[in-house]
């Protein structure tokens, strides 16, 4: 009797283009976009970062420069005025310039000077004075090779992150979650769709305990999300090159658990909504506010503490932080993810235990 | 041999807040019967027929179907009927095959078992050479005989229809009709509600008449016409406006009801002082005639209410 319903709710999804397409188009183009947005910022920083510069007689300048295309952080493009290099800077041609002049002594008072929009956010424009800083600094101090004085390390604990990891770590985990949520908008529907119809008597008609009419409802609901769960990751890894450091098994049993509070989440809201509209505006609404609390669309990591800890009350959030651990660190596995595991099972079971008190089966 | 009832309702009774929807119905249906359940809207036939079918959970009384008790045996009870809702009840995006065989599978329908069925009723609908259509390409009238060919897969004792061809056109009517009839003949009993006198004169070996929750009158037509006055003669009069209300006036004193243009009087009125009653205020009896049980009337009699507004 599950197996027939379903049968039958894959039937009738398949044919229901809205909700192939909130399950499966439109997370793919969002991680197709923010992936390849975010990627080409982050694979630019990799590369050398162009800087434009001009030095006319000043001695130190042609040591400057490959100084500068010697750390491997920055390219120089060489230009014939100074103006020129604020010019192009101003245009945003190029983000930052340098400009020696021939008097260059920053021992008298006559430093060189760096052309950077000053109004850019810190985050942006400090590394870069930083650096360029460093470099000339280095080179009025007579310059020459020099041992690393600082090198960069993950503290112990912190399993090491994968080697090369792309803005496709984020953006899978992130629209998978949060579109994963829909199939609770959908489920919800589906409800409301049966007791518009009548199949719903015919289903209290028949011959079988309404518990059990309520589990094979919802058990099918939990199966397309895990399906749908797997065509994104799958095709995270497959096309956009997505790679999971850690444990399979452990990320599969993730997104059932993902799978079941999504689905008892929309059982939720059946119980909770009278019409069709109020699932279809609270449901959306609860889906994306979820989303962007959990970091779906924003990585929580990013956010303000206060923000970050809402996040956690929320499925999502933790489901993030799993998928994230399961994605970036190598070798990660149940053990490192088993709080994330039981905080989303936890919600399942919240949602459906609430949405059980609440429903009615007969309305 | 005097076999149990194939639906005996008893004191079924269920109300939503201050709203008495059924007050104590008591319904029997025998086996081999097709029994009309007629009433205005809002007497209580959905209610009533959703609590037979176990679809609501009725405040009060019981509901045994083929001595099955529904409260206490429910799944023995639910396989032995067959439900029609009033809406619809089919997935759109289906199949007229793929409808059948779900819900012939919620009835524990498998295999060859189930795909005999499955064919059989699609040949009773009509429906075989579209089986494999979704029904959302189907006319009004196919749908109607899907949501029949739907309650019948599970090959259910009886059958309860809930207005059945609502909507429908003359032809699937017919066709709805013939296979109830045929059905019936072949040992189904039916329990049938519609608004429509003419289905029920037609269908129905016995007739329960609801009205505010409560059933008001039940039995053979025929019964219901000789008790409810449904029979009698029909009488126009002529003259002037004076002179014929003054008719009316006396018709009425006597047991007569105005229906439009002419005076209803049952089968059991003394006929020598009403017509000299209408003669003596000088009116002339321009037509009398015999009027048929007519489930109209006696309806309008029984509720006051017309079937249909
Ligand atoms: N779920 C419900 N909640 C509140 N009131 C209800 C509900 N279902 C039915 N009622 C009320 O119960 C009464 C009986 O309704 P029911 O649907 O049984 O009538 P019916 O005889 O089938 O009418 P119709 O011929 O229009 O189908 C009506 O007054 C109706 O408003
Ligand atoms: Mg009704």
């Amino acid at each position: 009797m599950i197996i027939a319903t379903i049968r039958k709710e894959l039937h009738l999804l398949a044919r229901d283009r809205a909700a192939v397409f909130r399950l499966l188009v439109l997370p793919l183009a969002f991680i197709a976009l923010f992936g390849s947005v975010f990627n080409s910022a982050e694979t630019g920083a990799k590369r050398a970062r162009p800087i434009a510069i001009w030095y006319g007689a000043a001695p130190l300048g042609t040591p400057i420069a490959a100084a500068l295309d010697g750390s491997g952080v920055f390219a120089t493009v060489r230009l014939g005025s100074a103006d020129e290099v604020r010019a192009r800077v101003a245009a945003e041609q190029l983000d930052v310039g340098l400009v020696i002049p021939d008097d260059f002594d920053p021992g008298a008072g006559r430093p060189a000077e760096l052309v950077i929009d000053q109004g850019a956010p810190l985050q942006i424009r400090g590394p870069v004075e930083g650096a360029v800083a460093a470099i000339v600094d280095h080179v009025l101090s007579g310059g020459g090779a020099r041992p690393p004085a600082v090198v960069a390390k993950s503290p112990p604990g912190i399993r090491q992150p994968l080697a090369g990891i792309s803005a496709f770590q984020l953006s899978v985990p992130g629209n998978a979650v949060l579109f994963g949520f829909f199939i609770a908008l959908i489920c919800a529907l589906s409800f409301d769709e049966e007791r518009r119809t009548g199949t719903w008597r015919r289903l209290l008609a028949a011959p079988v305990p309404r518990w059990k009419l309520l589990i094979a409802k919802l058990v099918p609901y939990v199966a397309v999300s895990v399906m749908q769960l797997g065509i994104l990751f799958g095709f995270g890894a497959a096309v956009f090159g997505m790679k999971v450091g850690g444990s399979i098994p452990a990320l599969v049993v993730l997104c059932v658990a993902v799978a079941c509070a999504a689905t008892s989440l929309g059982l939720l809201i059946a119980s909770l909504s009278a019409t069709q509209k109020q699932i279809s505006s609270l449901g959306s609404f609860v889906v994306l506010v979820m989303g962007l609390l959990g970091g779906c669309m924003v990585p929580r990591a990013i956010m303000p503490h206060l923000i970050q800890t809402i996040g956690l009350a929320v499925p999502h959030g933790w489901a993030l932080d799993g998928f994230y651990t399961l994605l970036v660190r190598d070798g990660a596995g149940f053990v490192d993810v088993a709080p994330q595991i039981a905080a989303v099972f936890g919600f399942a079971i919240v949602f459906a235990a609430i949405g059980v008190r609440r429903f009615r089966f007969e309305r | 041999m005097s076999a149990t009832p194939v639906l005996a309702l008893r004191d079924l009774g269920k109300r939503y807040g201050e709203r008495v929807a059924v007050d104590g119905v008591d319904l029997v249906v025998e086996r081999g019967e097709i029994v009309g359940l007629l009433g205005p809207n809002g007497a209580g036939k959905t209610t009533t027929i959703s609590m037979a079918c176990g679809v609501i959970t009725p405040d009060r009384g019981t509901v045994h179907i083929a001595g099955h008790d529904l409260a206490t045996d429910p799944y023995a009870a639910k396989r032995a009927i067959g439900l029609v809702p009033q809406d619809l009840a089919l997935y759109e995006e289906l199949t007229a095959r793929q409808n059948l065989r779900f819900f012939g599978e919620l009835f524990g329908f498998t295999g060859a078992r189930l795909a005999a069925r499955i064919d059989a009723v699609l040949a009773i609908a009509g429906l075989a050479d579209r089986a494999n259509e979704p029904a959302r390409a189907f006319s009004g009238g196919m749908k109607r005989r899907l949501n029949l060919a739907i309650a019948l897969v599970h090959e259910p004792t009886l059958l309860v229809l809930d207005e059945p061809t609502v909507g429908v056109d003359p032809q699937s009517r017919r066709h709805i009709f013939d296979a109830i009839r045929a059905l019936r003949d072949a040992g189904l009993t039916v329990l049938y509600t519609s608004h429509y006198m003419e289905e029920v004169e037609e269908l129905c070996d016995r007739v329960a008449i609801m009205d505010g929750g409560k059933v008001v009158a039940s039995g053979t037509l025929r019964e219901l016409a000789t008790a409810h006055g449904a029979d009698g003669l029909e009488v126009e009069l002529a003259g002037e406006a004076a002179v014929l209300a003054l008719a009316i006036e006396a018709a009425l004193a006597l047991g007569g009801t105005q229906v439009g243009e002419r005076l209803h009087f049952d089968a059991r009125t003394a006929w020598a002082p009403v017509f000299g009653a209408l003669e003596a205020t000088g009116a002339t009896v321009a037509y009398v005639g015999s009027r048929r049980a007519d489930l109209e009337t006696m309806f309008l009699a029984l509720t006051g209410k017309a079937l249909r507004d």
